[in-house]
């Protein structure tokens, strides 16, 4: 009887946790107003996830031990992250192009390569997670180190321009008539030997 | 003899009562163990097919920054932030320093362990430490390629996390066959698979409330754009134009599935279309986006949870002490 409970109080915690960081998620998505909810759901949306988040401990200093402890718990889980895949709408895809100066006014083109597709596949979920707002802080270190990893093929190479964009999908009737899709540049960085500058 | 104060007090807290039986009755009914099997084959598979993909970019991927793809202290970093628990390649690395072993070998030993635990797993030998040692070696890769990291590495976390506290081993593992081990409690195996079901009702219903609040999936037009979307290309757009009237229909089809999950799954008579349907858009998101790890350990969560009838008399039969 006793372990009984202690499962069925494991199975109250963690659900109520699965429940909490799900709900924080949905909530951020109308809060970020790309559902499509009336702007006016934005302010009770961003109420609730301060609820889900504050039930999460995210709320409480970062070096409180209930806070780190939750978190861990729910890294160890699995359970970190709602499930809100490809929706509510599916994002944009990314790309990050290098533009690699040689002596000599030589220009050559390439992209931070990997060898296999599921690799493949988790430099795309890298690439579309530096679009995000929130990466914004890291973005230059993550590009410096993808142009980087480019550079070390390349030894000879003077200068690099990553250029990060958003590549834009025709519609179904666009694609019909005859439209592809379009790259839209976000920001662009050149990393040269001695040191890097942002443009 | 009981007082009319005590017969009043208790049956005050009868419906209390009542529903916490129900509770348990619901959390703790008796099963067999074939779900389990279904679960550690198919887990041991995903491991070991997870270690197989990744063989050829392990190093790049994990690898830290001088050598590696974006290096995977940023990672570490972000996870650190979080928690400075969570278990991370970082910890492997230091431990291996001691014992005067490179980063690249460690490297190696960690994707050497998930292809062995995978392996062990798909046999059922050692089961219980090759889930533990699956869990927590996946979980470091995970976090500290956590940049690098979508769906099916979250998925794989929960799934091995319930793995390894699954009451193991099951009947058809060699370690049963080798140690004559005793029946397992068929409540305890019951009590198991409803965390599974019950999470996995969870995330339909979220994935589908989610995809319910775009326009882009009452159109069309999210489909379209996710089959088109690089590197998930796998069906010619020309193609997909032919069925631009039924992508409308199927995007509908996919919100009211996944958000209706958590009650058609449990109805007898809708039980089997919901599962059939569930486990047709996992594979043709595996077979049309090239998603196959993403796609398998949905499917092996999905058969586990719903897809094995539990026999009672079998359940019956494997039932250990009943009294946990």
């Amino acid at each position: 009887m006793f372990l009984r409970r202690i499962h069925t109080a494991w199975f109250g915690i963690h659900f109520f946790l699965v429940t909490a960081v799900c709900l924080a998620g949905l909530f951020w998505l109308i809060a970020e107003g790309s559902t499509i909810l009336p702007p006016a759901s934005a302010e009770y949306a961003r109420k609730g996830e301060l609820v889900a988040s504050w039930c999460l401990g995210k709320e409480a200093n970062a070096s409180n031990p209930v806070r780190l402890t939750i978190a861990a718990y729910l890294h160890a889980a699995g359970i970190q992250a709602g499930y809100t895949f490809f929706a509510p709408n599916v994002p944009n895809h990314h790309q990050l192009n290098l533009e690699l100066f040689y002596d000599g006014d030589r220009v050559e083109y390439e992209s931070p390569r990997v060898h296999g597709r599921a690799a493949a596949l988790r430099l795309d979920s890298l690439l579309d997670r530096l679009a995000d707002q929130r990466y914004e802080p890291i973005r230059e270190v993550i590009v410096k180190r993808l142009a980087f990893s480019v550079w070390r093929e390349h030894p000879d190479v003077k200068k690099v321009r990553a250029t990060f964009g958003s590549i834009n999908p025709p519609g179904m009737n666009e694609f019909e008539q005859g439209q592809t899709e379009t790259f839209q540049p976000m920001f662009s960085f050149d990393f040269s030997v001695r040191g890097e500058e942002q443009q | 003899m009981s007082s009319p104060t005590s017969d009043a007090a208790k049956q005050k807290f009868q419906p209390l009562h009542r529903s916490w039986q129900r509770i348990l009755s619901f959390l703790f009914p008796s099963e067999n163990d074939r779900w389990l099997t279904v679960f550690r084959t198919g887990l041991g598979l995903q491991v070991t097919l997870y270690a197989l993909f990744l063989r050829n970019d392990w190093h790049n991927l994990f690898g830290s920054g001088g050598r590696g793809l974006v290096g995977r202290e940023l990672g570490e970093a972000i996870s650190s932030f979080d928690s400075p628990f969570i278990p991370k390649l970082g910890w492997l690395i230091a431990a291996g320093r001691n014992l005067n072993m490179s980063e690249e070998a460690v490297l190696t030993v960690a994707w050497v362990a998930l292809l062995s635990t995978g392996c062990l797993l798909l046999l059922g030998l050692l089961s219980r430490p090759a889930a533990i040692v699956a869990w927590f070696v996946h979980l470091c890769v995970a976090e500290s390629g956590g940049l690098l990291a979508y769906g099916a590495d979250n998925f794989m976390t929960t799934a091995l996390f319930y793995l390894m506290l699954s009451p193991l081993p099951d009947r058809y593992s060699f370690d049963h066959w080798v140690t004559k081990t005793k029946p397992k409690n068929s409540q305890a195996l019951g009590f198991w698979r409803r965390v599974l079901q019950v999470h996995l009702c969870f995330v339909y219903f979220i994935g589908g409330l989610a995809k319910c609040l775009g326009n882009g999936w009452w159109d069309g037009s999210n489909l379209w754009r996710s089959l088109i979307r690089p590197p998930f290309t796998l069906v010619p757009p020309d193609l997909l134009v032919h069925f631009k009237y039924v992508l409308p229909l199927l995007g509908i089809s996919i919100c009211l599935l996944e958000v209706s999950y958590p009650v058609f799954i449990w109805l007898k008579r809708t039980h089997w279309i919901w599962l059939g349907c569930i486990l047709a858009m996992h594979a043709s998101i595996g077979l049309m986006m090239g998603l196959y790890l993403f796609a398998l350990v949905l499917i092996v969560m999905n058969v586990a949870a719903f897809g094995v009838p539990n026999t009672s008399s079998t359940a019956q039969a494997s039932s250990g002490d009943t009294n946990q």
